[in-house]
């Protein structure tokens, strides 16, 4: 009872507005996006930041879906799967934080480091014509949407993406991937 | 030709091919999981469609209220295949439906209007309920 109190105490000292830790299908994300939907609407955000909020939402938890190491599916399994990670939209200073984490191969890790890091140092015109770019493109090896999610979520984030790469108790081959979008 | 109809999902849209009345529409959300899987087959379709008309007007109605990247990618190549069809004698009107606030959806359409001239491009805003 007590961890409970203090828990559901510091998501209201963080101003959190929906999380969630466990297993994600497309089920439960539909209704997730159902219940952010609902939460944002209620908390009075602003139509375009409810859309880019809404919209960064999808794309993260469908990441989880995608690419968490964490799977109950066999990993050539590329629909109906089910993956551990969590999600979590809090509010801080009149910004909307929105946070993922998920545990990957380490050895994917640096991939995806280059990748973010190149966002990070993009301006938002730029990471517009990467995005318009990308569209026209054939879809990237590996990429189980279009490539297109981390454009997607950039573009919508009002500061540049933050992430990192923790080590996972246990398992050497793992580390958990962290990454957070500013609306 | 037979009609292709995929009724709503939470997450998928309604897909309603009306090939004798030259009436295509796609309404609703699209963030299906595997946005290649749910569009590979009616993409198919609409190709095969497409490649029979000959001198056709081709109404396409679009209101889609959210969709993913992935998602997005697949609209793309269906905008391909009409651009291929205007360029084989026919017309395509495309009516693109979006809530009148919603500016990614609107901005998204303008995009396609640059890049497909060839399609007849309506663009449809509509009040938020």
């Amino acid at each position: 009872m007590k961890d409970f109190g203090s828990f559901f105490e510091i998501a209201c000292q963080q101003r959190v507005i929906f999380y969630y830790v466990g297993y994600f299908s497309q089920n439960v994300v539909a209704a997730m996006a159902d219940a952010v939907r609902l939460q944002l609407e209620m908390s009075g955000v602003s139509g375009a930041t409810r859309r880019k909020l809404f919209s960064s939402f999808v794309e993260m938890a469908q990441n989880i879906i995608h690419y968490s190491a964490d799977s109950l599916t066999p990993s050539n399994q590329d629909n109906h799967e089910l993956r551990h990670g969590s999600v979590c939209i809090s509010e801080k200073e009149g910004q909307y934080l929105l946070q993922c984490a998920n545990p990957i191969d380490a050895e994917v890790a640096e991939g995806l480091r280059e990748r973010l890091q190149s966002l990070r140092s993009m301006t938002l015109d730029e990471i517009k014509r990467a995005y318009k770019d990308s569209l026209r493109a054939e879809s990237p090896e590996g990429s189980k949407g279009a490539g297109l999610g981390f454009l997607t979520v950039a573009r919508d984030s009002s500061e540049p993406l933050e992430f990192d790469f923790q080590p996972l108790e246990g398992h050497s081959g793992k580390v958990v991937f962290n990454l957070k979008a500013t609306i | 030709m037979e009609n292709l109809y995929i009724a709503a999902t939470p997450s998928s849209p309604e897909v309603n091919f009306d090939f004798a009345q030259h009436q295509l529409s796609i309404r609703g959300e699209s963030y299906p999981e595997n946005a290649a899987a749910f569009y590979g087959d009616i993409i198919k379709r609409l190709r095969e469609y497409l490649a029979s008309c000959n001198n056709i007007c081709i109404n396409v109605d679009i209101g889609l209220a959210y969709f993913n990247s992935s998602s997005t990618k697949m609209l793309f190549n269906i905008f391909e295949a009409f651009k291929t069809a205007v360029d084989a004698g026919n017309e395509v009107v495309l009516n693109w439906h979006h809530y009148e606030e919603d500016d990614t959806i609107f901005e998204f359409g303008q995009e396609l209007h640059v890049d497909f001239p060839e399609i007849t491009f309506v663009d449809r805003p509509v009040k938020a309920a």
